[in-house]
C-alpha cells in the first residue's frame, strides 16, 4: 500500500498533467486498490464515458495496468472474466522526472520524442517526426530508435491486458513443506502477479524485429485475447472501448523507466560516495559499476560480481582524476567503500554492495533531519539507538550521550510521539519493582514514516509553486517594457523564489527516488 | 581519624623504628598527615597549619615526598586554585573529582567541551588515533589535572562518535593505518560529511517541511498550509 502523502502527492500529479477527472480516477485506485469499472464508477460517482477516457489515457500514459481474472459465477452461473485496473504508482512519481529522462537520453543520444507520448508504435513515431521535422528519412528515424532500444531507454510495453489464471492447487503443497521453502516461494499477490503476466519476455523486451509492418504482441497475451474473445463477448465489450482494438495488433514501445532510474542512481551513488568519502573512492565505485554493467535480470543485484585487482585498475585509470592512482589507494578506497574480499591464491578479488543502503544513505538522511528537527541532543540520541539497533533504558542513554536525564527523557518522548521510535515499559521483578521506559528505532517503520513526510514535502513545494506564481500573476503579465522600479524588483523576486523552489523539488524527488530504493 | 601532632622538639629525635627509609622528620610528619586525610586530600595551607612547621620545609617537604612518588597532586573541583595532596594509595572522593562527569549534580559541558576539542585537534594532526594515543595525549596535553582514565576517554570518544565528529574504524594495516595492528579500533575525523550536507543528503532537512515541528498537522488547504506557512515564507526572503 502507498503511504497517506504518496497517494496525495500523486494524484496531485496527475492532475497538473492530465487533469482533475484523471486525478480522481488514479486517486480513486490508489486508495482502495485494485478495481474494476464498475467500482471505479461508484467510487468516483463520475459518468461511465468520463471514466473510460480517464482509464484510457492513464493506460496510455502509463500510470495503469488492466488485467483480467476469473471469477466464480454466483448460484450456478459459469465463471466470468472480469478486468481490473491497477494503479502503477512508480510511474506516475516517474512522470515529475521526466526532465531528467530526457536530460539523460539526450546528452547520450541527442533529443527523442518518446518521452512525452506515453507509448507509440514505430510507423507512429516515424509519422509523427515527419510532422515535426518536415520530410524525413525513415532509415534516420529507425538509426535513432535503434539506438534507444540498445541503450535500453526503451522498452515494448506490457500486454495490454494479460489473464490470469485462478491459484494452481500444487501451491499448497510448497507451504506444506516447511518454513524453509515457503520463505523462498513466497506468495504473490494479484497485483504483482498481474505485473509479472503483462510484462513481455525479457528476450522480447528489448527487441525489434527488422519487418517494418505491424507485429503480433507476445504469445501469452495474444492467445489470452484470442481466448478471451472467444469465450464472453458481451461482459468485455465495455472494457473493450478503454482497450483500443489497434494497440493489440501494433507493437507499442515506451520508455524504459528501471534503465534510467538506474542510471541516475548509479550517478546519484557515486556523487554521494565522493562527498561522503572522498573523490578517489567515487572513481573506485564508478569504475566498479562500469566493469559490472547492468544486472541481467529484473532483480536488483545487491552486490556487484567479483573483480580482479588488474581489472578494477585497468578502468580507474581511464577515468578523470584516476590515472594518478596505484594499487595501493585503490585499495584503500575498496576498504572504505566497505567491499569484500576474496583471496584465491595469489589473487584477490572484491565486490561491492550496489545498494545505496550499503552506504548509510537511509541513516544520513533521517538523521539529518532529526538534526534540523529536534537539536544536537536528539541528534546524538537518535545516532545511539540506531547504532545499538535494540531496546536501549533511558539512564543508559543520557549517560551514553551527555545529555542531562531530564532532557534526555523530553527528547525521547518528542522522537516517540513523532513515530520516529518505538517505546516499551519493563517492569522489573524482585525485591523492589521498578518501571523502566526502554527505546529503540525501529528501521522499517521509521523509512516509511519518513518517505511519507518526503512525499508531503514534495507535495507542499508543488503547492507553494502554484501559489507563488498566481500571487504573481499579475506582474508576471506584463510586458517587458513595464518592469520598471518596484515591479521589476517583485518580478526578479518572483524569479529568484521560483528558482528556489523547484530546485528543492529537484533535489528533493532525487533523494526521495533514492531513499525509496532502501 | 586520627592526626598525629608532631611537636617540634620531636623532630630532633630520630625515631628509627617508624621512620621510612630515606625520609626526614618533617616529610615523614607531612606524609602521615596526608595520608590520614585518605581520599578527601589536604592542602598546603592546612598542612602548614597543622604541622605549624615553617612554610619552607613545607615546601621542600612536599616537593620531596611528590618526586619519591608517595604523593600526588590532585585538582579539587570544589575549587581548583586549592593544591591538594593525597597519598599516593587513595582516589579522589566524588566530592573532591566530582564524580566522572557530573559537577555539583551538573553535567559538566565545558570539561567535556574541552576534552572534545583536544581530542578532535589531536586527530586532525594524527588523521588516525587510537584510544590509547588520544588518552596519553590528554595527560600529556595536561588539559586535565585530574588522573582520567582510559574508560573516560573511551566516553567522550563515543560521544563524539554520535555527534559524527569523528568516525570509528578498524586498522586496515594499510596506508595511515600502518603503525596500527590490524582490526584494532581507532579514529579519524569524519571528513567533510559530518553531518549530511549537500543537495543530496540533506535535499529533505534543508528545506522547511524538513525541519518542521508542525508537519503532521500540515494540509493542503488547512490552517496550516504550505500556501499560508510562515517558515516558507521565512525561508524564501519574501516579504511583499
Amino acid at each position: 500500500m502507498v503511504s497517506p502523502h504518496g497517494i496525495q502527492f500523486a494524484a496531485h500529479l496527475i492532475s497538473s498533467f492530465y487533469g482533475e477527472l484523471c486525478s480522481k480516477v488514479c486517486e480513486c485506485l490508489l486508495r482502495r486498490g485494485t478495481l474494476t469499472l464498475a467500482q471505479i464508477i461508484q467510487s468516483t460517482e463520475l459518468s461511465r464515458e468520463n471514466v473510460i477516457n480517464c482509464l484510457r489515457v492513464l493506460i496510455h500514459q502509463n500510470c495503469v495496468q488492466a488485467f483480467a481474472v476469473q471469477r466464480e459465477g454466483a448460484f450456478g452461473e459459469a465463471p466470468r472474466i472480469v478486468t481490473q485496473y491497477m494503479a502503477l504508482f512508480n510511474n506516475i512519481i516517474h512522470k515529475l522526472r521526466a526532465p531528467k529522462f530526457m536530460q539523460i537520453v539526450s546528452e547520450e543520444l541527442g533529443k527523442d520524442g518518446l518521452m512525452q507520448h506515453g507509448r507509440l508504435s514505430l510507423k507512429r513515431i516515424i509519422d509523427r517526426n515527419e510532422q515535426t521535422a518536415g520530410s524525413s528519412d525513415i532509415h534516420v528515424v529507425r538509426e535513432s530508435f535503434i539506438r534507444l532500444l540498445n541503450a535500453r531507454f526503451i522498452e515494448r510495453c506490457p500486454a495490454p491486458e494479460p489473464f490470469l489464471a485462478p491459484p494452481a492447487e500444487d501451491e499448497a503443497p510448497a507451504k506444506r513443506r516447511g518454513a524453509k521453502s515457503a520463505k523462498i516461494a513466497e506468495p504473490k499477490t494479484t497485483e504483482q502477479r498481474a505485473l509479472a503476466a503483462a510484462a513481455p519476455m525479457e528476450s522480447m523486451r528489448f527487441l525489434m524485429e527488422m519487418d517494418d509492418l505491424p507485429e503480433k504482441n507476445d504469445d501469452e497475451s495474444s492467445d489470452s485475447v484470442t481466448h478471451r474473445k472467444k469465450r464472453k463477448q458481451d461482459v468485455l465489450k465495455s472494457d473493450e472501448d478503454v482497450l483500443d482494438a489497434n494497440d493489440k495488433k501494433e507493437v507499442l514501445w515506451r520508455v524504459n523507466f528501471e534503465e534510467l532510474v538506474r542510471r541516475l542512481r548509479t550517478k546519484a551513488c557515486i556523487s554521494y560516495v565522493k562527498t561522503k568519502i572522498n573523490d578517489e573512492a567515487g572513481i573506485v565505485l564508478s569504475a566498479i559499476l562500469d566493469l559490472s554493467g547492468r544486472p541481467e535480470s529484473r532483480q536488483k543485484a545487491e552486490k556487484t560480481a567479483y573483480l580482479s585487482m588488474n581489472a578494477i585498475y585497468d578502468e580507474v585509470i581511464k577515468k578523470e582524476g584516476g590515472l594518478g592512482m596505484d594499487f595501493e589507494r585503490i585499495r584503500v578506497s575498496l576498504d572504505q567503500l566497505g567491499c569484500e574480499t576474496l583471496s584465491t591464491g595469489l589473487d584477490e578479488s572484491y565486490s561491492i554492495g550496489t545498494h545505496l543502503s550499503s552506504f548509510s544513505y537511509f541513516n544520513a538522511v533521517v538523521e539529518s533531519v532529526v538534526l534540523r528537527r529536534y537539536g544536537r541532543e536528539a541528534y546524538r540520541v537518535f545516532r545511539l539507538l540506531s547504532k545499538a539497533g535494540r531496546f536501549l533504558e533511558t539512564d543508559k542513554i543520557s549517560d551514553s550521550t551527555f545529555v542531562e536525564k531530564k532532557d534526555a527523557i523530553k527528547i525521547l518522548y518528542k522522537l516517540w510521539k513523532d513515530d520516529y521510535l518505538h517505546m516499551e515499559k519493563v517492569v522489573s521483578s524482585g525485591a523492589r519493582q521498578s518501571l523502566f521506559l526502554v527505546w529503540r528505532v525501529n528501521k522499517q517503520t521509521l523509512w516509511e514514516q519518513v518517505l511519507d513526510e518526503m512525499y508531503h514535502a514534495a507535495l507542499n513545494l508543488r503547492l507553494r509553486i502554484a501559489h507563488e506564481q498566481d500571487r504573481g500573476k499579475e506582474v508576471l503579465q506584463l510586458p517587458r517594457e513595464k518592469l520598471v522600479g518596484e515591479l521589476e524588483k517583485k518580478y526578479k523576486l518572483l524569479g529568484k523564489v521560483r528558482v528556489i523552489l523547484e530546485s528543492s523539488l529537484m533535489n528533493l524527488d532525487e533523494a526521495i527516488m533514492l531513499f525509496h530504493d532502501f | 581519624m586520627s592526626r598525629s601532632l608532631v611537636s617540634p622538639s620531636s623532630l630532633k629525635r630520630k625515631r628509627p623504628e617508624t621512620q621510612l627509609p630515606g625520609l626526614v622528620d618533617a616529610e615523614h610528619a607531612i606524609l602521615n598527615l596526608i595520608k590520614s586525610k585518605k581520599d578527601l586530600g589536604i592542602w598546603t595551607r592546612e598542612i602548614k597549619l597543622e604541622t605549624k612547621l615553617a612554610d619552607n620545609v613545607v615546601t621542600k617537604s612536599v616537593k620531596s615526598l611528590l618526586a619519591k612518588g608517595l604523593i600526588k597532586e590532585v585538582v579539587n573541583i570544589q575549587n581548583k586554585a586549592k593544591k591538594t595532596y593525597m597519598a599516593v594509595e587513595f582516589e579522589p572522593s566524588k566530592e573532591i573529582s566530582g564524580g566522572e562527569w557530573y559537577n555539583n549534580g551538573e553535567l559538566d559541558k565545558q570539561l567535556i567541551d574541552a576534552l572534545k576539542l583536544v581530542c578532535f585537534r589531536y586527530m586532525r594532526m594524527q588523521k588516525v588515533a587510537t584510544l590509547e594515543g588520544v588518552h596519553n595525549e590528554i595527560k600529556k596535553n595536561g588539559v586535565v589535572t585530574f588522573d582520567i582514565s582510559s574508560q573516560q576517554i573511551g566516553e567522550i570518544l563515543n560521544s563524539m562518535v554520535l555527534d559524527n565528529d569523528i568516525i570509528e574504524v578498524k586498522s586496515t594495516g594499510l596506508g595511515d593505518y600502518y603503525s596500527i595492528p590490524i582490526g584494532k579500533t581507532c579514529y579519524r575525523v569524519a571528513g567533510g560529511a559530518g553531518v549530511a550536507k549537500g543537495p543530496r543528503m540533506g535535499a529533505f532537512a534543508t528545506i522547511p517541511c524538513g525541519a518542521c515541528p508542525r508537519i503532521s498537522f500540515c494540509t493542503s488547504d488547512g490552517v496550516i498550509s504550505p500556501s499560508t506557512c510562515v517558515y516558507y515564507t521565512k525561508w524564501l526572503g519574501i516579504d511583499f
